[in-house]
């Protein structure tokens, strides 16, 4: 593509049309832009275009957007040529012209458009820095020494920071390595000239805050480039110039300057940015570098300190409050946290940086009332790592590595005194207590099995009498909704620590705020009944349906009113709620109204399922109830179809793919628990059932392979004259051509044969045997092996052993005598689970008559060892535990995940359940040939492995068996 | 195909904690960070005055050291000097002579000579004049040494002597004099210990081989200064010179006849040679080894107090058990000469005050402590277990990194091995009942990506490993479910996943609730297990 005028006409009218508010033009536009970018040399007239400054200042924005996503879909050089990428890659030309132009222009172009360029030249480097593209570092040292304008040095300096970013995270390798001491080599130097050259601007200019917000900036951005540089480990350089560094690093964290305070409060700072880079950079130099780093630690604890004392409570400031309290808690924890064993110290530290930091902001307020989902996550999910109330409660596990018994009994006190606070006027000083239950929540450590199981701080048990039983007692569920929700998670936290009767006696209360106003405290509620339930004493569960029972009826009622609460519709702590209610309580005669309940909620997120975890839960409460029900009565499962049925069938109709799985495994469900023949309207599902559509997702194969095979089991006969077993078998054939889900092709074919007649099943034999011999030749795994012998032996087991040699041996003559001995007797002692050890050692022996008939004694030497170590061996000294690689190729791009429903799962049967012990079976068989052709197994047992004629000579005596 | 009890068996998590924490791990070749060899100053030596060699001129010799007005008149001077030289150049040689021991007194008398500005005076020029053939010793001498402290300095002022490269190598030759062998060997020395462009210009001049001819010179100092030399030039990274110096006839009895033999000064640097060279070969480690290497070194490190020699030596044999089992095994049977074996002599250098001993000490354990079975035994059983939780507890954070290996792979059992799930459990419960775990959880908590990952592991295989569920109990126990939490949203996915995989695992919402709810929650939260297949006959199915 040339940069002509009529291109640039062109372009740019595309790039306004993209803009344009009617849908029409702006497609035809972006479709016409994706076409023209294929051809070689869009990038770089794309480049030209942006920086033009004739061109409208709205078409260069459009381009410059253009330009990085152009380089973010096709700068990647394709790894492997036999699969050509969705996108034409630019060619290395290009990207050699790209690289040569990128950096002047993103220097010399307008802020917004410098900002999309700098994030493609970062993409860029990405995939070529250092090693394809030697002239970038070089490039932008020499323009940040020769720079002075602020906006190219910071410019610069951003760039650089992003492309230095990933020696963050990654491991140390030698690729990594060369890679950092390439960048230290070009960029230490320079970074430390900008970095003492603008300290000097920042110092002579001291009241002209045009000047000073760059000056600061650059000092920002240079402080994080130190972090990334000096994140592997300290590089020679720096612990060079240590001094220097750290010289600049006091100078500015005890800087205050009115002329570059914001205005607006909300806003941070430029310099308290800058702050808390240095507190992180000074933080990693004391986790990972403190020996080098002790000679500058007291000044920088000095510092720090005060500067806590300073900071005020506006979340402007709580990214520097919380990396400053972050380096106090380093300290702390290292060998010199005697900096801080002062009692004095302690208490002033407790009094006037974590107790502050701690108490509830008008913000944490407002959080709680204006976004529950936001505030649930930071107060009970863990996501309040960064929050000042939880990093103050990290420094005061710091300080107790150390100084334990000082810190607790410190706190004791503080929150004695905070509850009398809080006693003196308890509709005014309320802060006070949400402290305290703040503090003993967060300080107990963290107890996932029973929540916590005690603190040293306050008697739990006097502690939750005297200041959470009056909270839950309250007639007003609504009132002070802040501390009910604190009295909720202090509840759950401390939950095995509550006595059953008490738990109990305030279940009603409970059950009352599920209905609170409050999304908090109902969803608070929800978890605190929820965890309780799950709660076990030993193996049992603490709560059983009996406990349930009194409370079922407004327990039930309360939850599905909390789902239609604003903002509840789809509260997923209230769906597992129920789900564990009914997967426990006998919910009888409330089933069907329950189910009423959430096939109208099923309906309604069909139109737009947005909440995964919401929607699983709803329908492992769907198959709890199911589950439950057609346990205690079959004749329910009518009921259920009813209401299911239907929205089942709009879900399929619909292709509303993320519920499909689902509904395979809830319609397994149902089948299951029927007695055949199954009435006209499943059999009316059964063939979409096969449609390749449904099986090319991933997702949906485990669900569908376990729904064909309740069809399998409860409607053989229809199926078969429905002339459908051809398509089943088709199934089988594309399943088990894959080794990611060749066992799930075998689930298939296992169900055939254990429900199908030989009669009709003999037609298809011969082209079964054909499809996984050809699979075994050439892309045999260790599980299909085994899988291949269980089939096989179910088969033995099924139709009888000629059947299995016949059929074989109808492929080619004489297979079946080669399929045994390098495959079957070699794989037989590496089966595991005790259904199949039983399976596959009874097809065994069941094999010997008919090969001792047929004169294959040699091969009857293996077998009879394999299975002998089969029997007697313990499975760690016969399975070899390997992995094998899965199809890669299939396994790529986007599928849903297959999620289990586990209250539908189902029970495993026993194909051989009148054989009880298969060793007794083998002893016997045994007997058997024996008694029938004598002298032929002696021969054949010396032949075993010495510790296995032994075991089969106690086999035999304990089943009192002679052969002979 | 799996059974009932078959999900128990599989572990997608073992396996990781199988590939890393149990592998041996070679030092990077690249490094970033300061060489801590404390008492010398390895890759550069500046020749400062001889004291013999008194100068003609008192006044010259910067009495007040740091005064910026004397360092003005000393760069004066300097250029001055340089002046001279290229004045006197045509001159008589023994004012030329005269010139030259002038300027090299000049860039000898401070430790910060001024070498910047006699580069842009033009001083390279002249020197590589001097350094003609026929030239008398006395001024290649003067001449090299000059070069020599040239060459001391930053990057860019030792490329400047890059002209002067082929004489100063062709002056290494058999016919010239010992001290200006010497000279020119030390001014090599400095050039290569400036990173590899350097080090292939020198090789490609055939450097390697006209040093290491000077290896086995009956001149002490020769012999050292040529080691010195020759261990910069094979640094690295890429291995081809150290083959290279391999590949000269004797070069192998030569090493270990200088490391049974020689003064300690000697062995210092040959075992610098022996760094490389065991970092970079396997096969060479073999040839040394037979040879008779490990008697006499494994000796020094028996023997000697001083930081200078442990530490090559310690490194070369941290490089050695980096092999296989059986160099292992010959390191360990060599060391049952030594007081408490080599174990406790290892022991004995992870209770050293010096980081750098700590470090290599602990580096070198946590490769043989990843061997096979009977060599974890040892280890474990030789003394080091102490320290190294000492050291985990109290030590700088590298040093607790190392240490931290070295107690992990005393835990996971080889490969080969039939050990219960990879782990030996008799070492686990000792280690944690000895109070390893809050060293571990606080790497879990470090800013560090692989000391996290290793904490990580460690608690996995606590969890997974201690009897009666004790595992999880105890972690949580020392808050370390917070610490797992910390990297939930970790920028390494690795790290992320395996926290949330631990978390889930052990401490998810259905915790306790095994028997009616399988693991299976894990597939909503986003954790792949699609590789497990459920039993053969379920299908969809879960086994109740």
């Amino acid at each position: 593509m040339q940069y002509t005028e009529e291109t640039v006409k062109t372009l740019s009218s595309c790039f306004l049309q993209t803009l344009a508010p009617n849908p029409e033009p702006r497609k035809q536009a972006e479709s016409f832009l994706k076409q023209v970018a294929d051809q070689p040399g869009y990038g770089i007239t794309i480049l030209r275009l942006l920086s033009d400054p004739l061109v409208d200042a709205q078409v260069r924005q459009g381009a410059a957007v253009n330009f990085k996503n152009h380089v973010k879909y096709r700068w990647a050089t394709p790894l492997d040529p036999d699969f050509p990428p969705a996108l034409n890659p630019i060619q290395d030309p290009e990207k050699e012209q790209i690289k040569g132009l990128i950096v002047t222009l993103m220097l010399s172009t307008p802020p917004k458009i410098q900002s999309q360029l700098s994030e493609a030249l970062s993409i860029m480097s990405q995939h070529d820095f250092p090693s394809k593209w030697q002239t970038l570092l070089p490039e932008l040292v020499v323009s940040l020494r020769s720079a002075t304008d602020y906006n190219i040095i910071n410019g610069i300096l951003q760039t650089s920071n992003s492309i230095f970013k990933r020696f963050r995270y990654q491991y140390k390798s030698n690729e990594l390595f060369t890679d950092l001491k390439y960048c230290l080599d070009g960029f230490a130097a320079p970074l430390l000239e900008i970095f003492l050259k603008t300290g000097q601007v920042i110092g002579s200019s001291s009241e002209n805050p045009a000047i000073l917000k760059p000056a600061l900036e650059c000092q920002r951005l240079s402080c994080r480039i130190f972090y990334s540089l000096n994140f592997q480990e300290l590089p020679e350089f720096f612990e060079n110039h240590m001094a220097e560094w750290m010289g600049e690093f006091h100078k500015y964290l005890i800087y205050t300057n009115p002329h570059v305070q914001e205005t607006d409060p909300e806003k941070t700072s430029v310099i308290d940015e800058l702050k808390a880079a240095i507190c992180e950079n000074i933080n990693l130099y004391m986790e990972k570098n403190e020996e080098e780093f002790q000679g500058y630690l007291g000044q920088f604890a000095t510092d720090v300190w005060s500067l806590l004392m300073s900071v005020s409570i506006s979340t402007s400031q709580d990214w520097l409050a919380t990396t400053a309290i972050k380096f106090l808690t380093t300290v702390s924890k290292s060998v010199h946290h005697k900096l801080f064993s002062d009692p004095a110290t302690l208490k002033q530290i407790s009094e006037s940086i974590v107790i502050p930091n701690v108490r509830i902001r008008d913000e944490d307020e407002e959080l709680f009332e204006m976004n529950h989902v936001e505030y649930i996550r930071r107060d009970v999910e863990g996501s309040d790592m960064d929050t000042r109330r939880r990093i103050a409660c990290e420094l005061v596990k710091g300080l107790s590595t150390h100084y334990r018994e000082q810190v607790t009994s410190m706190f004791s006190g503080y929150l004695q005194n905070m509850i009398q606070e809080y006693a003196a006027n308890p509709a005014q000083n309320w802060k006070a207590k949400d402290c305290a239950l703040y503090l003993i929540v967060t300080l107990a450590p963290r107890q996932a099995s029973l929540g916590a199981t005690g603190t040293d701080l306050v008697n739990i048990e006097q502690f939750f009498d005297s200041q959470i039983v009056p909270e839950l007692r309250v007639q007003d569920v609504n009132s002070n909704a802040v501390l009910k929700a604190d009295a909720l998670k202090f509840f759950t936290t401390f939950r095995s620590q509550i006595r059953k009767q008490l738990t109990l006696e305030l279940m009603p209360q409970l059950i009352g705020f599920l209905v609170a106003e409050s999304n908090v405290v109902h969803s608070y509620a929800a978890l605190c009944i929820e965890k309780l339930l799950a709660l076990k004493d030993g193996k049992q569960l603490r709560y059983t349906a009996a406990d349930l029972a009194p409370f079922l009826q407004p327990l039930l009622t309360n939850l599905f009113s909390a789902l239609k609460l604003p903002e509840s519709q789809e509260n997923s702590y209230i769906m597992r709620c129920i789900m564990r209610v009914l997967s426990i309580a006998d919910a009888g005669p409330f089933a069907p109204q329950c189910l009423a309940e959430l096939t109208g909620i099923l309906a309604e997120v069909c139109k737009n399922p947005s909440n995964p975890s919401f929607n699983h839960y709803l329908f492992e409460a769907v198959a709890a109830l199911v589950k439950k029900a057609c346990e205690r009565d079959p004749e329910q499962v009518t009921v259920f179809e009813n209401m299911l049925l239907p929205v089942f069938q709009s879900v399929l109709e619909q292709d509303v793919t993320e519920f499909a799985p689902y509904v395979f495994q809830i319609m397994a469900q149902l089948i299951e628990s029927r007695m055949p023949p199954l009435p006209p309207n499943y059999i009316a599902f059964f063939p979409p059932l096969l449609t390749p559509i449904l099986w090319q997702r991933q997702a949906n194969v485990p669900g569908l392979v376990r729904l064909l095979q309740a069809y399998l089991q409860k409607a053989p006969q229809e199926i078969n004259q429905g002339n459908q077993l051809p398509q089943v078998l088709g199934v089988f054939e594309k399943l088990v051509a894959s080794k990611n889900t060749d066992h799930q092709g075998f689930f298939i074919l296992n169900t055939v044969i254990e429900n199908v007649s030989f009669e009709v099943l003999s037609p298809y034999m011969g082209q079964i045997w054909t499809i996984l011999f050809s699979r075994l030749q050439y892309r045999s795994t260790g599980k299909f092996i085994k899988s291949l012998i269980i089939f096989a032996s179910l088969f033995v087991v099924k139709h009888g052993p000629s059947k299995v040699i016949d059929t074989v041996n109808s492929v080619q003559p004489n297979l079946f005598l080669s399929i045994l001995d390098n495959v079957w007797s070699p794989n037989l002692s590496s089966i595991t689970g005790e259904t199949e050890i039983k399976l596959c050692a009874v097809a065994a022996s069941m094999l010997f008559t008919p090969l001792l008939e047929g004169s294959a004694t040699p091969y009857c030497v293996k077998l009879l060892n394999s299975v002998v170590t089969l029997l007697v061996k313990p499975e760690e000294e016969r399975v070899d535990e390997e992995q094998d690689v899965p199809d890669l190729d299939e396994v790529v791009g986007y599928t849903a995940v297959y999620a289990q429903l586990h209250n539908s799962s189902k029970a495993e049967d026993d194909p051989l359940k009148d054989v009880k012990d298969p060793k007794e079976f083998l002893a016997k068989t045994l007997g058997g040939v024996s008694s029938q052709q004598p002298g032929k197994l002696p021969s054949i047992i010396q032949g075993l492995e010495p510790s296995n004629q032994t075991a089969l000579g106690h086999l035999c005596s304990t089943f009192r068996i002679s052969i002979v | 195909m799996e059974g009932a009890s078959g999900a128990h068996h599989r572990d997608p998590f073992k396996s990781s904690v199988g590939r890393v924490a149990g592998q041996r791990r070679r030092q990077q070749a690249v490094t970033v960070g300061k060489e801590r060899r404390e008492s010398v100053v390895r890759a550069k030596r500046l020749r400062r005055a001889d004291p013999s060699d008194h100068g003609d001129d008192g006044s010259m010799q910067l009495a007040v050291m740091g005064d910026e007005a004397a360092y003005k008149a000393l760069e004066e001077s300097t250029v001055n000097a340089v002046h001279n030289l290229k004045n006197l150049l045509k001159g008589s040689p023994a004012k030329r002579i005269g010139a030259l021991q002038t300027l090299r007194h000049l860039l000898s008398c401070t430790a910060m000579p001024p070498v910047h500005v006699a580069i842009e005076a033009g001083v390279v020029t002249l020197l590589v004049d001097c350094l003609a053939f026929g030239s008398s010793e006395e001024q290649l001498f003067e001449a090299a040494w000059c070069l020599t402290n040239i060459a001391s300095g930053d990057l860019q002022q030792t490329c400047a002597v890059e002209p002067a490269l082929p004489l100063l190598i062709l002056h290494l030759g058999e016919k010239s004099a010992v001290h200006v062998v010497e000279q020119c060997a030390w001014a090599i020395g400095n050039v290569a210990g400036d990173g590899e462009v350097l080090r292939d210009v020198l090789l490609k001049q055939g450097a390697l081989h006209s040093l290491s001819r000077h290896l086995l010179s009956p001149v002490p100092s020769l012999s050292r200064t040529a080691a010195w030399a020759l261990s910069n030039l094979i640094k690295g990274p890429s291995p081809k010179a150290a083959m290279e110096l391999m590949k000269i006839e004797g070069m192998v009895d030569t090493l270990v006849s200088h490391v049974s033999k020689g003064e300690e000064d000697l062995v210092v640097e040959v075992a610098w040679v022996l760094v490389y060279v065991t970092s970079m070969s396997d096969f060479h480690v073999t040839l040394l080894l037979n040879a008779g290497l490990l008697p006499p070194l494994l000796g020094c490190l028996a023997s000697s107090e001083q930081l200078s020699l442990l530490t090559p030596v310690l490194r070369t044999l941290g490089n050695i058990v980096a092999g296989d089992n059986s160099k292992t095994d010959v390191v360990l049977s060599v060391g049952q000469s030594l007081p408490g074996g080599i174990i406790g002599v290892l022991a004995r250098c992870l209770e050293s005050k010096h980081r750098t001993l700590q470090k290599e000490a602990a580096w070198a354990v946590s490769n043989i402590a990843a061997g096979s079975i009977l060599q974890k035994h040892t280890v474990f059983n030789g003394g080091v277990v102490p320290p190294l939780l000492h050291l985990l507890a109290t030590a700088v954070f590298d040093v607790r990194k190392e240490s931290a290996y070295c107690l992990g792979n005393l835990c996971v059992a080889p490969k080969e091995s039939r050990e219960q799930g990879g782990i030996i459990l008799e070492h686990l419960i000792a280690l944690v009942d000895g109070g390893c775990l809050p060293g571990f959880i606080a790497l879990v908590r470090s800013p560090d990506v692989e000391a996290a990952r290793l904490g990580l592991q460690f608690l996995e295989l606590v969890m997974r490993g201690l009897p009666n569920g004790r595992g999880p109990k105890i972690v949580e126990k020392e808050d370390g479910i917070s610490a797992l939490e910390e990297l939930q949203f970790h920028e390494n996915d690795e790290l992320q996943t395996m926290s949330n995989t631990l978390i889930d695992r052990y401490f998810g919402e259905e915790y306790g609730l095994e028997e009616e709810y399988g693991p299976g929650m894990d597939v909503l939260r986003g954790s792949d297990d699609s590789s497990d297949y459920p039993p053969w006959r379920q299908g969809g199915g879960l086994t109740a």
